[in-house]
């Protein structure tokens, strides 16, 4: 088996890393480049643990392997904050007590991240929608799609909290 | 995963050359969301990885001469989100909207759908009720076939035509006109998302100006093998004013079908002999509706 060597954007920042092809994105992820933020979940992209938003689209990186990230630009939960500060979108799932165990929330912010770029006045059907691929096993969604309206508000500089 | 090379080819032509050399020992990546867990598990084992992802030229949504030229990299993501097919091709609008998850839909592709010949693909319905053509190319050269010949075992995988060599390259099918055709999908499955169908209902039916059926697609996922065809019940609608009661009448032979089909198979499944009436009630109120015929709550 023959290494490969990947040059990839992560979180804004060019990266080359000599890896084997036997490994998922998720593993590249998660041990090369030390991204722990990305979860591993049911491996077999049904819970959307792994979300990573890749090329502007969010896709689960169990799904994926390593050698297909050459190229790509790629944003994890790392990416995300602004000076080590949690973004509005992490506020607003602060505020709006979104988050129990914490497990799926990077998956679920990155969805929210990739969806609010697209629409930043999503329904709260679109919410849903845009969340359908996201499992969260604590408690319900609720207030996950809250902080999804809530986090459109304050990119829109509407809200009031 | 066990260890193997991997390639990422940017064109047809070098994809075809990469096939040629390692034959029996390829896996092809398109979407990924089904192969990547299969190497994951250890349940494929290839000496060799070729990802289509970076062939760009296979990634397309084209109308030429009256026919939709979809290439097989195109995702389910880029087909839904498609204007033209939502608005002429209903079918393959709500089959592909509804694969899997968001995530699924931006990886997952028709082609390898339709390669991988899953008994529950919803896309491979979709085509088999569009009567769909599939391109197949190698260093051989190129041969166009109906979809329906494509789906029998004597492939390199034993689950379609596809020779050890060959890339499912393009998808094609007529325009259907939009005054005369409709065509509708209808998904029953255990939840909304991330769920894999239990019947994939699809339906095409074309009538004249007077509202006579001149030709009818009835087909089902997840029934059998294949997706299944209900011949009795197309025939019985060709000939006759398409009415919501004349659909009704079909649905007896189509119990008939379902039960006769999986006698063999565990008693748990022989709710879809009544699941695949449901279905396709909903599929003839949605096209009646399309064509402005009836309107009908289903």
């Amino acid at each position: 088996m023959n290494k490969i060597t990947v040059h990839c954007t992560v979180n804004h920042k060019p990266v080359v890393v000599e890896t084997e092809p036997n490994k998922r994105l998720l593993d590249l992820l998660r041990e090369d480049l030390g991204l722990t933020s990305v979860k591993e979940g049911c491996s077999e992209g049904e819970c959307g643990a792994c979300t990573v938003i890749f090329n502007g689209d969010p896709v689960t990186s169990c799904c994926m392997l390593a050698g297909q990230a050459e190229g790509a630009d790629i944003i994890t939960l790392e990416g995300i904050s602004v000076d080590g500060k949690p973004d509005l979108v992490q506020q607003a799932y602060m505020e709006s007590g979104a988050v129990q165990c914490g497990f799926c929330i990077p998956g679920m912010i990155l969805v929210t991240e990739a969806l609010l770029a697209k629409n930043p006045n999503p329904t709260r059907e679109e919410a849903k929608q845009a969340l359908s691929g996201n499992l969260c096993r604590c408690t319900g969604y609720t207030k996950i799609v809250d902080a999804v309206l809530l986090a459109a508000e304050k990119m829109r500089g509407e809200a009031s909290r | 995963m066990k260890p193997f090379d991997f390639y990422a080819p940017s064109t047809v032509e070098e994809t075809l050359a990469l096939l040629d050399q390692y034959q029996n020992s390829v896996a092809l990546i398109a979407g990924g969301t089904d192969l990547t867990l299969e190497l994951n598990e250890r349940k494929a084992s290839p000496a060799v990885v070729i990802d289509l992802k970076p062939v760009r030229e296979l990634d397309y949504i084209r109308v030429e001469n009256g026919r939709f030229r979809i290439g097989s990299m195109t995702t389910h993501a880029s087909l839904a989100g498609n204007e033209m097919i939502r608005q002429h091709v209903r079918l393959l609008h709500d089959a592909t909207r509804q694969v899997g998850s968001p995530q699924i839909r931006n990886l997952g592709t028709i082609g390898g759908n339709i390669a991988q010949s899953s008994v529950a693909g919803d896309g491979l319905a979709a085509c088999v009720a569009l009567n769909a053509d599939v391109t197949l190319r190698s260093v051989r050269g190129e041969r166009t076939m109906n979809i329906n010949d494509f789906l029998t075992g004597e492939g390199v995988q034993k689950r379609n035509s596809l020779a050890a060599d060959e890339l499912l390259t393009e998808i094609s099918f007529p325009v259907p006109d939009p005054k005369h055709t409709a065509t509708a999908f209808y998904k029953l499955a255990k939840r909304k998302s991330l769920a894999i169908s239990v019947i994939a209902g699809c339906l095409v039916v074309t009538v004249d100006d007077d509202g006579i059926c001149t030709a009818a697609s009835m087909r089902a996922g997840a029934l059998g093998r294949y997706p299944m065809r209900f011949e009795g019940a197309e025939a019985y609608l060709v000939g006759k004013k398409l009415t919501y009661n004349t659909m009704l009448e079909t649905l007896p032979m189509m119990h008939d079908q379902v039960l006769e089909a999986n006698r063999s198979r565990p008693w748990s499944v022989f709710y879809k002999k009544e699941g695949v009436q449901g279905v396709f009630k909903k599929l003839f109120a949605d096209v009646l509706g399309q064509l402005g015929l009836e309107e009908v709550q289903a």
